[in-house]
């Protein structure tokens, strides 16, 4: 025994030696390394990792980045556990004050696709805003509905129990899609409103975009939202969505750059800009667009290297997204992401 | 003993040595030790109805039976939460219990001891497992098989019950109950266990030798004389069962409503602090929350004094027979 333990200690002990040195050596290369540390959406991570390396290579940034959810990084950013949040939901009233001092500044231009699973449906599916809204109420419960065959007039639709599926807790597609549905549903709007989480009548809840996936694959006859990346690298089939010029539209790159055209050419506020249901007049506008949005503290030790980073992010950095279905921001949208920007000082 | 007939035996230097050192700070660490477990417990209840305040202010006592939980129009009410807290964790102490005795009779009155003890190990192992990894597995393999095969099953049989009737679905409250069920069998019958090899040999031997048989001797001595303990053991699954936040989360599905049926979705009070408290959207949903924390430490309370109670009674009555 005792014999087992010097042995261990000894182990232990070169272990020790070799990750100092180790650690000392990396450090002595690369020395103007900077870490900062990120948290929330999970909307924006796949562009986030492809922003990572690059900004390391651009300002020997090392950037790491949790993709716990906006909700857990609007916390994460309030309590200063990591140097930047991000979310895909504006900070609310309360939560810009208890998060003292911070800043939002759009930093990338996406949207939320609407999955469905339906094993051997013969077409792309249809749906309309208000149809859309009342699955999620209840009140349309069959997929041979008679509104969704109307609209669906190539579909043989089976008679699958609809599942709506939706994210439980806080999350900014959830705040996306509700946004969504209180624009084009007059009772969602009453009954539920606009927010991170709402009260969900109808359906069944799953945590994180992977719990939606997981359950949608698993559930027939089940619908949800996913961001469009997610949906586009897991395979997942989404429907095109009427939006007000009654076209079909897909998230694509033009339906969401179409979208985003309908924002007024000066922008003021707090940099809270909803896209949602553009009105008439693009008919290739996917009306379930969105911003999503970094909250910085504006003082920090850090503050000079998050706003290169965040100004590199809304400049460069835009050029990453494409593959990703991330939109570039709209040129009005860079110049009050830049007065955003400049609050952010040390 | 001592205060009523001093030891002749023992040397009277040792009675007068008088006060050590080491016996003080033996005495002092122990005592602040004892103090501040209490003094944590105390301040941290403060603590929390402190922070609820606000919210118990604005909504009272309704509440806990209200069922609204709405955070757009900033209306919350518990019921919802306390009724699946409640129903899970009954339906989790339901089934865990009788299997709980038979697991731990089979180790220690009928098992080979060769069979005994891996399997004795293997039970509570299953302890071992992080509630997370526990939750995965419920989101991806024991949710869609409990909605494919057990419930379409039940449905079959007692679907004429309000409580198996609906659509099955995959996450949902009776997911989180079989969940809560595997959670807690690992405690309550490892307790069991324990108190079944307790149980004098002559006490059973003597029930055998009187002519009764095995499962007589178990029913009618073994049982009856672990009885308190096994009621302390299953409050004590009770109160995981209540706490348990993150394996109930992953299927539960977050529903918003009660229903007769046990097939869909509800959520518990520990999983609704769990899922929402991170980005909650207002201060009065933060204060919400910690209000459904004040309620689940004062149900967990209850739970924990009345197994007290409990386990007092019975002794007392086994002493009234015994004696």
């Amino acid at each position: 025994m005792k014999r087992v333990l010097t042995l261990m200690l000894v182990v232990a002990s070169v272990a020790a030696i070799a990750v100092t040195a180790g650690g000392a050596t990396a450090a002595s290369a690369k020395k103007q390394d900077t870490n900062l540390s990120g948290a929330g959406s999970s909307f924006v991570f796949p562009l986030v990792s492809k922003w990572i390396p690059a900004l390391g290579s651009a300002y020997g940034y090392n950037v790491s980045y949790a993709p716990t959810g906006s909700g857990a990084g609007i916390a994460a950013v309030t309590a200063r556990t990591v140097d930047f949040g991000a979310s895909d939901a504006p900070l609310t009233a309360d939560q810009a004050a208890a998060c003292k001092g911070c800043v939002q500044v759009p930093w990338a231009l996406s949207a939320t696709s609407i999955a469905y699973n339906l094993p051997g449906l013969n077409c792309i599916l249809r749906l309309t805003g208000p149809i859309l809204a009342d699955m999620y109420l209840g009140n349309v419960t069959v997929w041979d509905d008679s509104r969704i065959k109307q609209i669906n007039p190539k579909c043989t639709l089976p008679s699958t129990k609809i599942t709506p599926v939706y994210r439980s807790g806080n999350s900014g597609t959830s705040y996306n899609v509700t946004d969504y549905l209180s624009a084009v549903s007059p009772t969602w709007k009453s009954k539920l409103g606009v927010g991170q989480s709402v009260a969900w009548p109808a359906g069944v809840g799953a945590s994180g975009s992977s719990g939606v996936a997981a359950t949608l694959k698993k559930t027939e006859g089940a619908i949800g939202y996913v961001d469009v990346a997610y949906a586009l690298a897991n395979k997942i089939r989404f429907a095109s969505i009427q939006n007000a010029s009654g076209k079909f539209a897909t998230p694509g790159l033009r339906g969401i750059d179409a979208a985003a055209a309908s924002l007024p050419k000066k922008l003021t506020g707090d940099g809270a800009f909803s896209i949602v249901n553009p009105p008439k007049g693009n008919p290739l506008a996917y009306p379930i667009s969105t911003f999503t949005y970094v909250i910085v503290p504006t003082s920090s030790s850090k503050a000079a290297d998050l706003r290169k980073m965040v100004y590199w992010a809304v400049t460069r950095g835009q050029t990453f997204g494409a593959p990703l279905l991330f939109q570039k921001l709209p040129l009005q949208v860079q110049a009050f992401a830049f007065k955003q920007i400049k609050q952010i000082n040390s | 003993m001592s205060t009523l007939t001093p030891d002749p035996a023992a040397p009277a230097a040792i009675e007068r040595r008088g006060i050590r050192l080491g016996d003080v700070l033996f005495k002092g660490v122990a005592a602040v030790a004892a103090v501040g477990v209490a003094a944590i417990l105390a301040l941290l209840t403060y603590k929390i109805f402190a922070l609820a305040w606000p919210a118990m202010q604005e909504f009272g006592l309704s509440f806990i039976w209200s069922q609204d939980w709405n955070p757009t129009t900033n209306v919350y009410g518990a019921l919802v939460f306390i009724y699946g807290t409640i129903v899970t964790s009954f339906i989790a102490l339901l089934l865990a219990t009788p299997l709980s005795i038979a697991i731990a009779l089979f180790l220690t009155e009928l098992a080979p001891k060769r069979l005994a003890s891996p399997i004795a190990t293997m039970v509570e192992l299953l302890a071992a497992i992080p509630s997370v990894v526990l939750g995965l597995w419920g989101i991806l393999v024991f949710g869609p098989w409990i909605a494919q095969h057990l419930e379409p099953w039940l449905q079959s049989w007692f679907g004429f019950l309000p409580i198996f009737s609906g659509d099955p679905s995959q996450a949902g409250v009776l997911p989180a109950a079989l969940v809560l069920t595997i959670m807690i069998i690992p405690i309550t019958s490892a307790i069991c266990r324990e108190l079944f090899s307790r149980v004098p040999r002559d006490l059973t031997d003597g029930s055998l030798a009187l002519g009764s048989t095995r499962w007589e001797a178990i029913r009618r001595v073994a049982i009856p004389y672990a009885a308190p303990g096994i009621s302390a053991a299953v409050l004590l699954g009770l109160g995981r069962a209540f706490g348990e936040a993150i394996a109930v989360t992953q299927v539960i599905g977050s529903g918003n409503q009660i229903n007769r049926s046990l097939f869909p979705p509800g959520d518990t009070l520990a999983s609704r602090i769990a899922s929402t408290y991170q980005g909650a959207g207002s201060n009065i949903e933060v204060q919400s929350l910690l209000y459904l924390g004040a309620i689940l430490l004062v149900i967990s309370l209850i739970t924990n004094v009345s197994a007290q109670v409990i386990v007092n009674k019975f002794q007392k009555a086994r002493r009234m027979s015994t004696g």
